[in-house]
């Protein structure tokens, strides 16, 4: 079953076309890889499914809901973790959990529960009442990653979630996406670090707005003869500079 | 129920600011206790030089008498109109007063007598008043003359009773001015700032991508800084009622109804600038702008009924100038809601307008 839906997608800024007429599908269950350079439009697909963006043309379901029509319901089954840092950064670390729970309309026992379960998972029982902005970078992706998958989403976009932390939290960072994912949470991860590639079930390589492979790791080592997928990458990028 | 964790949501952040909670009680206290002393439009004080050409008695008896109003200050007494120029040309004077030679006599023979007034107008609210003051000053001289002198009836008197302020206080007029001031600037700014920042920490694409409705947003933000209005509110009326004793002549109620729909009008097109900014620079100015035009073009410091009538019909669509009306006619004059059934059908229909275009231009999704 595929919890999303992307045909010919197409975003525009005037003149520069940001995401050029990109189709694909995302598998229940899985861990989707958006890859792609700086640029590459990875973002601004990534916030058209959100609700964040309108589409220029094209046609996309997320969670079963349109976003043309229904980006309002859509909302109420993902969840998503910015580029930037997304949590109030002047609220403690409980009233950030309290806060996005009950927007959320997760009930109190839960709320309760389910907090005490994750600052005990996240090792932030003493930092509870803490001011966000007082954590380290890492702990804070830890928490906001935490957060947007707090409410049980369908899906879960997760936007460059690992920039700027040391590669022990990354690491960390990809268990608790390992243990979301077991949880039946779809995976929506752009990235542009090709190691975290690996971790994916299937990926997508955007260049220049458009799709140029998408498939399991494995499968695109071997059709492109590369041992990584930073070689990968690699003869992706350069084909497409070459033409 | 989303709406009351945004509220505490809004409650947290303010309250962990640094700045913001001062500001809520130090700018009230400021700006009420300082400004209705500066702002003041009574005229005391005024310079005065006499020119003295007669030296006799009656003249002597004058000057007494106008050095006893509390409104003038006696300069010097000169002798000739030259140095009384001098004097207004250095600025040491604001006005010149010429006795002429043989007043004394003339009266005495009752022949007219003609007194010289010159005045400094540069300021010409300061000129024109001393130089009433001191006309009057003169003219019941004259009248407390006549009378002892003979036994003629006395000139047609004209009295004139202050109706609302018998004792032409300028604070009445202008303390309910000052609460309103403090609400346009803390109702006002604060929310301009607020989306705004949220904007510039990135916070706002969170919750754009959550369930949270504009409605919802805008609301719990307007009912955020309406709670705070109300807070300021009440403090400057308590400082009003204590440093003043000016306390409302009608009902108060009637005030904090109407202090209500314009709390929610200023912080809704405060919310409204912030939807339109993308950076906080970008909102100050623009605030700083409408502010400027709320406050001179709303009869706050001067009458509307003075301006351009250009300018006058222009203030019809300025809810400040129905506020203004309404806090000056229900503290000084006690009116009621039926005597101000326009300004307050005005003020919420603008109210209604401005929060509407709040709440639909604010974008979850661009």
């Amino acid at each position: 079953m595929n919890v999303i839906e992307v045909r010919n997608l197409v975003k525009k800024f005037g003149d520069f076309t940001a995401v050029n007429n990109i189709s694909f599908d995302v598998r229940k269950g899985e861990i989707f890889g958006f890859l792609g350079a700086n640029g590459a439009g990875k973002t601004t697909a990534m916030r058209m499914l959100c609700g964040l963006s309108t589409p220029t043309a094209g046609e996309g379901r997320v969670a079963g809901y349109d976003i043309w029509t229904e980006a309002e319901l859509i909302k109420r089954n993902i969840g998503y973790m910015s580029q930037r840092f997304s949590l109030y950064n002047d609220l403690s670390v409980i009233d950030n959990i309290k806060f996005f729970a009950g927007i959320y309309g997760v009930d109190k026992t839960t709320m309760q529960r389910r907090s005490n379960e994750l600052l005990t998972r996240l090792n932030l029982e003493k930092e509870r009442n803490l001011m966000v902005e007082s954590l380290p970078q890492g702990w804070k992706q830890k928490l906001a990653f935490s957060i947007a998958i707090f409410h049980n989403p369908q899906i879960v976009f997760l936007d460059e979630p690992t920039g700027g932390v040391d590669p022990e939290t990354r690491r960390q960072f990809w268990e608790m996406i390992y243990e979301a994912a077991n949880q039946g949470i779809t995976i929506f991860v752009t990235t542009h670090y090709m190691d975290e590639a690996e971790y994916c079930n299937r990926v997508s390589m955007m260049v220049d707005g458009r799709i140029e492979a998408l498939d399991s790791p494995a499968m695109l080592k071997s059709r492109y003869n590369a041992s990584s997928m930073s070689d990968v990458f690699d003869i992706i990028a350069r084909g497409e500079t070459n033409l | 129920m989303i709406l009351k964790h945004l509220l505490i949501k809004e409650f947290k952040q303010f309250r962990v600011n640094p700045f913001f909670p001062k500001l809520i009680f130090a700018f009230p206290v400021m700006i009420m206790l300082i400004a209705p002393l500066i702002a003041t439009m009574d005229v005391k004080r005024v310079n005065l030089t006499i020119i003295n050409h007669d030296n006799s008695t009656t003249a002597e008896k004058l000057i007494k008498t106008i050095e006893a109003s509390e409104y003038f200050v006696l300069q010097s007494i000169e002798t000739s109109y030259q140095k009384g120029m001098e004097a207004i040309d250095y600025g040491t004077t604001d006005l010149l007063l010429q006795i002429p030679e043989g007043m004394e006599r003339n009266l005495n023979a009752g022949n007219p007598v003609e007194l010289y007034i010159a005045t400094n107008s540069v300021n010409s609210t300061k000129g024109s008043m001393g130089s009433g003051y001191l006309g009057n000053i003169i003219s019941s001289f004259a009248n407390d003359l006549t009378l002892s002198a003979s036994t003629i009836a006395p000139p047609i008197n004209i009295s004139v009773q202050y109706l609302y302020n018998p004792h032409l206080n300028y604070r009445l007029f202008m303390v309910p001015a000052m609460m309103i001031v403090v609400l346009i600037l803390l109702c006002g700014f604060l929310p301009a700032l607020n989306i705004v920042t949220e904007k510039e920490r990135g916070t706002i694409e969170q919750i754009n991508v959550t369930p949270v409705s504009r409605l919802q947003f805008i609301a719990s933000k307007l009912i955020f800084y309406c709670i705070l209005g109300i807070l300021v509110f009440t403090i400057t009326f308590l400082l009003g009622k204590s440093i003043y004793n000016i306390a409302p002549y009608g009902n108060i109620h009637i005030i904090y109804f109407a202090a209500i729909l314009f709390m929610l009008f200023i912080a809704g097109f405060g919310l409204l600038i912030s939807n339109f900014s993308s950076s906080l620079q970008q909102a100050i100015f623009t605030m700083f702008f409408f502010v400027m035009i709320f406050m001179l073009l709303s009869g706050l410091f001067t009458p509307i009924t003075s301006m351009v009538p250009w300018a006058q019909s222009f203030t019809y669509i300025l809810p400040p100038r129905y506020f203004v009306n309404i806090m000056r006619c229900v503290c000084l004059k006690g009116s009621g809601l039926a005597d101000l059934w326009f300004d307050f059908t005005m003020l919420t229909i603008i109210m209604l307008i401005t929060t509407t275009i709040a709440i639909s231009t604010y974008k979850k999704q661009n």
